[in-house]
């Protein structure tokens, strides 16, 4: 409790130096934007000062986390042939890879070519840290794995020990990252989604 | 007709297993041990009546259920960098007041690539895109004309041009996996709501 008045003014003090460097970031920008900044600030600073937005961290190793909810970015490099591997893969599952739920923690996947097939994009939204994550997916779905990420340059295989290392090398943290349920994992979804199933099922019996 | 519906899908599905076995032929040998190792579910999860094909999310994008994706990348001005990281910074990397309004977004990342040059803008939603670029456009649009305005040639959101701005930077997911498809963000809200009360309620009765 004291603690958290001691270090009020100092937090304050942190949020108006950032709203300077902010303006100070904006001073060459164009005019729309300052115009826009300056729309933006009082609800900006408010919130900021009122500390309602949670605040991002590391997902452990790599990567950024809001409340329970965690993000990866991958780019890689395809091998040869990589592309149409995977292509067709992803064209047979009609573009759902429903394997994904195998992956208890995963909220969203997705699969994006760039660059004239040269180079892959892989982004995924998950549950808690980056570690027992990539754990889950070499447990859980192993020859999955190893079925895309043979399609990139230099994929040592899930089940090597270099395996963290490499996605570690082509994963980019995000730099902003918002969830909007960030207290809500994939289980506990579940769990929600049974509550209001026997909830519904209960004021019908009442109702009948 | 249900029968051969099923039976052409079966024969498709067997046509594409083929395909997919000539493929791997030339893979990496770990790569082509692992197809072996699913190819058998992979066929069963693709002939499956209640597998969900990905659609179209409308203009451009993808989805599933009611969950879309948008996959962005924009070449930054110079200096942009600096000025998109100084916004987020301010925000704890957390840019939560503008896209708690819009209402449909489930997730959003700002990712600086290629030596700070472009950003990948990826975000997870509810529903059409049109309607989706619409929400953005009414709800906060002084927010995004903050954080694009560093996009090259943006022409700001009230702009007739910003959708086929959009349309020409967005690159279409080929695969995308949602755990709860037919989860949107308001449902989910009232099933957190509901779990509360139902919590409160079981407290009640066992208090």
């Amino acid at each position: 409790m004291a603690t958290a008045t001691a270090s009020r003014p100092k937090q304050d003090l942190t949020v108006e130096e950032k709203v300077k460097q902010l303006r100070e970031a904006f001073r060459n920008a164009p005019e729309m934007a300052r115009v826009a900044l300056e729309n933006a600030l009082p609800t900006l600073k408010s919130l900021v000062m009122e500390a309602q937005s949670e605040q991002t961290e590391s997902a452990g190793r790599i990567g950024v986390r809001l409340g329970k909810v965690s993000e990866l970015t991958v780019i890689a490099p395809f091998a040869a042939g990589g592309a149409e591997r995977l292509r067709t893969v992803l064209q047979l599952l009609n573009g759902n890879f429903s394997a994904g739920k195998k992956v208890g923690t995963l909220h969203d996947m997705r699969f994006v070519f760039l660059d004239n097939d040269t180079r892959f994009l892989f982004a995924t939204a998950f549950d808690g840290e980056w570690d027992p994550y990539i754990d889950d997916f070499a447990t859980q779905m192993p020859d999955e794995m190893d079925v895309i990420f043979s399609a990139f340059e230099g994929w040592p295989g899930i089940h090597n020990p270099k395996v963290k290392d490499w996605i570690v090398k082509h994963q980019i943290p995000a730099d902003g990252w918002y969830v909007a349920h960030p207290d809500l994992s994939v289980a506990q979804t579940g769990r929600l989604k049974r509550i209001g199933k026997a909830v519904d099922e209960f004021l019908d019996k009442l109702n009948a | 007709m249900a029968t051969t519906m099923a039976a052409d899908k079966k024969a498709s599905v067997e046509e594409k297993i083929q395909e997919l076995r000539d493929l791997y032929a030339d893979a990496p040998p770990l790569g082509k041990k692992a197809l072996e190792n699913v190819i058998r579910e992979l066929q069963s999860d693709a002939a499956s009546p209640t597998a969900r094909p990905m659609e179209s999310a409308g203009r451009v994008g993808s989805r599933v259920g009611k969950v879309s994706e948008l996959t962005l990348i924009v070449p930054l001005l110079p200096g942009g960098a600096k000025r998109l990281r100084a916004f987020l910074r301010l925000l704890h990397g957390n840019p939560q007041a503008g896209a708690d309004r819009v209402g449909t977004l489930h997730d959003m990342r700002f990712v600086f690539l290629d030596n700070d040059t472009k950003l990948l803008f990826a975000t997870a939603y509810d529903g059409d895109w049109d309607a989706y670029i619409d929400d953005f456009a009414t709800k906060i649009p002084d927010y995004l004309d903050l954080m694009d305005t560093d996009w090259e040639g943006w022409p700001g959101i009230r702009s007739p041009q910003v959708k086929d701005y959009l349309v020409k930077h967005q690159v279409t997911a080929e695969g995308w996996y949602v755990a709860n498809p037919d989860l949107t963000v308001q449902e989910a809200r009232r099933l957190q709501r509901l779990g509360k009360a139902v919590d409160e309620f079981l407290d009640k009765l066992n208090g």
